[in-house]
């Protein structure tokens, strides 16, 4: 396979993110540099790292390094990320997170069914979109939610969650109602991603849907361009350009969606990857030469004995992490995610036959840097550890 | 070690516990001064009612009150306790092996448990309820002597079964005999004997004589106990029939059953009168022999001159009926004079039967005279006939070895070929079954045999039921389904665009497409079957191009004649009042494609992968003007003021109804300032010009109102107001061109 491509590829781990005591939902980077990740978990808050400022661990020694062929090694525990500041006011999990251009705000929605603007120095809420009345809020959990406006701006806050519909909210104004809904889909939100300025995606607003359909809403032209995919859509990732989208339904594959005449480019699977239940992200990373996914099977369900490698291998449901090329569709690193430290309490579950059982590291959220175009990107997912991953 | 008590230690101890030296009755109670004495006086208020398990039964108001309600008739204060809960699930009640099983008992009460004791009466059962009742006389026959009598199989007989003895045969050693094969009596004429079974022997039963009448009279009917009266009609019936038996010695024919009795000749030759209630003259039956004027006692007397007086018999006892089984005939020498007096039948060989002995009289007296020798003899047969069903010349050898079916089959050295031989069957060439199998039928067959020396199949196929190629192919085709010509057409116009399917597949897609022109009618055949593909896997291939055709399958009738697809529209231009194209102004190109289904072909087409203008759909969405202006980009013509359904309405597919919103439209662009009208005419299609004017106008004085407040971003709207509900109704022109013209009538 494609070494040099791989080579390339950042799998090595270089930070941990602890602190969740639950599975992480959400994760964001800051803007433009990038330098802060937020994790939005199941515990109900929000926290905000620094991946880079570790304790002085050697990052050299890393723990587990798979390359598309190769085993490797593994060593002590990674360096953990330094928190810097909790965000607390969810009433239930954090399921979506979205950073403002100018960074000196965050949107995040969950399950409370409440979308809050967040102020990033004080930790507090300037907005709690629709709490003024039920009637403007969303009916069920948000699942989506990202900044939108003039120029790449803040003053849009879009938000998609289960009750299927779009509720556009005006940041600047403090009206209760929201600006519009768009209520086309005909079943749950699970997906939003918004046009870049200057992109051929410009002024657009693009929902995936559990119902199969990914809408575009052209503002400018007024017009909704649905495309149908032949399952739920779960993950929407636009580039840079806005020419193509990045699309990842339950049918364990991601396509790569030509925006102008809806056909699909690339579509992206590989064999023992599945994808048919969860809400798992799929991203754009590497300067758009990689296409990013996560992974509902843990390695060790189906991989022969060995390969996993390393120390925290064999049988202890590893998550894992799948990388294409972009252009070729070839597999260039499939990465196992390590539970991370302190994550031993969630490993076992008691299911709901009273027995405990093993949990899978599901890697579900995905975020890499710098919109696509940075040098690092970070997992989240089951193990509420959040791994970041480097050159 | 135990140590004596003293005497006055133990009679103390004891006097405290209970009287002592009581030997017979209730000890007093001990000689306690705290203790009352049982026999005294108690107050009325430290009395107390207990019932028989010593439960207070009164409870007075400072004694329980109303909780005596629970002590009373449940037990408990909670009430009834209920049985501990054990899911079902998992452990069943009705399996536990030591769950008690509940009885009708269990949920009653004391009363309910009365009631039921005294519902239970004790009685006897019906053999036992009195010896004189008359109700199961039947059932009670013999009464206690049917304890000593068998009935049923007697043990002789069964023990005369078990020795080989047949009912119907005679007792004692076999009988060597002819044949009776004819029916005529002297046709034996064959002089083979054989050993035969001795014939019966008639049973001889004996009437008892208990009255003192004269042999043979029977007198009145009297009276009998009912155990006997049956035995009594018997005789009665015997009676009847002999009645008309001129002859006494039965010698001549009689109708009627058979009896073989002893004293038949003599005792049963009277009717007995059925009068019940006295004789009188009337009562006379006819009979010379009964003198209806006689008087005097019933004393019997000899009738018969020369017979000497019968004994007189003791009356025997009633109460022991196993006496009549007693055969109490003795015959005398005289007897049998006197019945050879009376001119009786003489054996063949002229000699008296034997002392005791009688003659049998023929078992009916009608088949008796049928079968009087000579009377009506069978027809003879004629002479030099000889029979149809010859037995077979070597029957009479094979019947001496008798060899089953089973045994000759396992007898035969013959194979199947020889015995097809035989009968004559075509001989299959030279082939077993397994010539004819697939190789997998004989897998299937050694696995189930576990046999792996069996021969190889060959698949082959017989030549009659062997198939060309060309017929083949032809069976094959006939099971591709059927794809009509148009929308293999429309498919192929649409695969030509270069949106056809498998475009990742080559050869898939030139299959595809030769697929389509074979249903078209293009060509003869869809193509050769691909090398590397089965029959079943090329007809699979075919119904999955059909699947992927039948997409393109083009509208029709009624949706076909009111939609058109917008690149239609688009080049056809305005003015066709039932066209549905939304005509957009300003050069702004709003692709409009309403699928015919919204939904279905869509994702068909996505879960065959064929992404692009068939998994596409475009609707118009009304952006608010306020996301516009946040989204920095200038509003579309279409777009929607803020706040005009309260919180944003959602998009329709506007593209294909555009007329139904005159009214909105003109309420936009009314309030968005001067050029209204213009707008107005140029956004609606010519069919809602009718209203136009009006929704304009309506719209200028709202524009009109609200100009007092100036509003920069909304335009003024009466928010009180619904114009979508209030304006003016669309045009009869567009219901009638969208609905037909249902409401003809009606106007």
């Amino acid at each position: 396979m494609a070494q040099q491509p791989s080579a390339r590829f950042p799998f090595r781990p270089v930070a941990q993110l602890l602190g969740s005591n639950g599975p992480v939902h959400a994760l964001a980077y800051s803007a433009s540099p990038g330098t802060y990740i937020l994790t939005g978990s199941s515990d109900r808050s929000i926290r905000l790292y620094n991946p880079s400022s570790t304790a002085p661990a050697p990052v050299a020694a890393s723990n587990t390094i798979t390359s598309a062929r190769g085993p490797s090694v593994s060593t002590t525990p990674l360096p953990a990320g330094k928190l810097i500041q909790t965000y607390t006011s969810h009433a239930h999990e954090v399921l979506s997170l979205a950073v403002a251009p100018s960074n000196a705000t965050f949107a995040s929605a969950g399950g409370d069914r409440a979308v809050l603007l967040w102020d990033v120095a004080t930790a507090t809420t300037l907005r709690r979109f629709g709490a003024s009345s039920t009637a403007h809020s969303h009916a069920g959990r948000v699942n989506a939610v990202c900044f939108a406006g003039a120029g790449g701006g803040d003053d849009l806050v879009v938000s998609g969650g289960l009750d299927g519909t779009v509720r556009v909210w005006d940041a600047r104004s403090s009206h209760p109602k929201p600006v519009q809904v768009l209520a086309e889909a005909r079943d749950a939100v699970a997906a939003l991603a918004v046009g870049l300025p200057g992109s051929a995606a410009d002024a657009e607003i693009l929902a995936g849907s559990v119902d199969g359909r990914l809408r575009a809403y052209d503002v400018r032209a007024g017009r909704c361009v649905a495309d149908a995919f032949p399952a739920s859509v779960t993950s929407v990732c636009l580039a840079r350009d806005g020419r193509t989208v990045l699309v990842g339904t339950l049918d364990s594959k991601a396509r790569l969606m030509d925006r102008k005449d809806g056909t699909c480019l690339r579509a992206y699977e590989a064999g023992p990857r599945r994808n048919e239940e969860l809400r798992v992200q799929c991203v754009l990373g590497g300067g758009e030469r990689f296409v990013v996914a996560g992974d509902e099977m843990t390695g060790d369900e189906e991989q022969e004995p060995g390969a996993a490698g390393g120390a925290g291998g064999g049988g202890d449901n590893q998550g894992r992490l799948w990388a294409w090329d972009l252009l070729t569709g070839k597999v260039v690193a499939q990465v196992p995610v390590p539970w991370g430290s302190g994550s031993e309490a969630r490993r076992k579950v008691v299911g709901r036959d009273g027995k405990p059982k093993e949990r899978k590291n599901v890697v579900s959220c995905l975020a890499w840097k710098d919109g696509g175009f940075g040098d690092q990107f970070c997992a989240g997912g089951t193990s509420g550890v959040v791994t970041v991953f480097g050159h | 070690m135990s140590y004596k008590r003293s005497r006055a230690a133990y009679e103390a101890d004891l006097a405290a516990q209970q009287s002592s030296y009581v030997v017979f009755g209730t000890p007093l109670p001990p000689l306690d001064p705290d203790v009352r004495d049982d026999g005294s006086y108690v107050p009325l208020w430290k009395q107390e009612v207990r019932d028989e398990r010593g439960r207070k039964r009164f409870h007075g108001a400072f004694t329980g009150g109303w909780s005596a309600g629970y002590f009373n008739t449940v037990g408990s204060k909670e009430g009834w306790t209920p049985s501990s809960f054990v899911s079902s699930r998992t452990h069943r009640r009705k399996d536990d092996p030591n769950a008690v099983p509940q009885r009708p008992e269990d949920f009653m009460d004391e009363e309910d448990l009365a009631d039921l004791e005294e519902s239970r009466r004790v009685q006897t059962r019906d053999a036992f309820s009195g010896l004189g009742s008359t109700a199961d006389d039947a059932a009670r026959r013999h009464g206690l002597m049917g304890l000593f009598r068998a009935e049923g199989d007697t043990m002789g007989t069964r023990l005369l079964k078990k020795m080989g003895w047949k009912e119907g045969q005679g007792v004692g050693p076999k009988v060597r005999r002819q044949a009776r094969l004819h029916l005529r009596a002297d046709g034996g004429d064959s002089a083979e004997t054989y050993l035969f079974a001795p014939d019966n022997v008639p049973m001889i039963t004996f009437v008892r004589k208990t009255d003192h009448k004269g042999l043979g009279y029977v007198g009145e009917t009297r009276l009998a106990p009912l155990g006997r009266s049956a035995k009594a009609g018997n005789d009665g019936d015997n009676n009847d029939d002999d009645d008309d038996d001129s002859d006494p010695d039965g010698t001549g024919p009689g109708l009627g059953r058979p009896r073989f009795t002893l004293s038949s000749g003599r005792t049963n030759d009277r009717p007995r009168k059925k009068g019940g209630i006295g004789v009188g003259v009337l009562n006379d039956t006819g009979s010379d022999d009964e003198d209806p004027y006689e008087m005097g006692p019933r004393i019997s007397y000899n009738r018969v001159i020369g017979g000497d007086k019968k004994k007189k018999k003791k009356a025997a006892t009633a109460a022991n009926p196993a006496l009549k089984t007693q055969p109490a005939f003795m015959p005398s020498k005289k007897a049998a004079l006197a019945k050879i007096s009376l001119g009786l039948r003489k054996c063949h060989d002229g000699r008296l039967p034997l002392d005791g002995f009688v003659f049998g009289r023929e078992p009916d007296a009608l088949t008796a005279e049928v079968n009087a020798p000579g009377k009506y003899p069978p027809p003879e047969i004629p002479p030099g006939w000889v029979s149809a069903k010859q037995a077979q010349p070597q029957a009479g050898k094979a019947a001496g070895s008798y060899v089953s079916a089973a045994d000759a089959a396992k007898a035969s050295t013959l194979d199947p070929r020889a015995r097809a031989a035989i009968l004559g069957e075509k001989q299959l060439p030279g082939k077993s079954v397994f010539d004819f199998m697939t190789p997998e039928a004989r897998a299937r067959l050694a696995a189930v045999t576990g046999r792996q020396d069996l021969p190889p199949a060959r698949g082959e196929v017989p030549a009659e039921h062997a198939l060309s190629e060309a017929d083949r192919a032809q069976q094959l085709l006939s099971r591709v389904p059927k794809l009509d010509k148009e929308t293999a057409v429309a498919a192929i116009s649409r695969g030509a665009g270069g949106n056809a399917p498998y475009r990742d597949d080559d050869a898939k897609r030139a299959r595809y497409i030769a697929f389509l022109e074979y249903q078209a009618g293009f060509r003869p055949s869809p193509g050769p079957q691909p090398p590397k593909m089965n029959a079943d896997e090329w007809l699979r291939e075919l119904h999955e191009f059909y699947s992927c055709a039948r997409i393109f399958k083009p509208m029709t009738g009624f949706m076909a004649s009111r939609f058109t697809t917008s690149s239609a529209s688009t080049a056809g231009g305005s003015g066709s009042g039932s066209g549905s194209s939304n005509e957009t102004g300003g050069g702004r190109d709003i692709v409009s494609k309403p699928a015919s289904k919204p939904e279905d072909p869509a994702e068909e087409a996505a879960k065959l992968g064929m992404f692009g203008p068939m998994t596409r759909s475009v609707t118009i969405f009304h952006p608010v003007r306020l996301l516009c202006k946040r989204m920095g980009v200038a509003p579309p013509e279409h777009a929607t003021a803020e706040d005009a359904a309260g919180s944003g309405r959602p998009a329709k597919p506007e593209a294909a109804w555009p007329q139904f919103e005159p009214a909105r439209e003109a309420r936009a662009s009314g309030g968005n300032g001067h050029d209204a009208p213009s707008q107005q005419q140029q956004d609606l299609p010519d069919v809602g010009a009718l209203s136009s004017s009006t929704s304009a106008g309506v719209g200028l004085a709202t524009a009109k109102l609200a100009g007092g407040t100036p509003a920069p971003e909304a335009p003024g709207i009466d928010t009180s107001r619904n114009p979508a509900l209030e304006g003016k109704r669309a045009g009869e022109e567009v219901f009638k061109a969208i609905f037909g013209d249902s409401d003809d009538d009606d106007e």
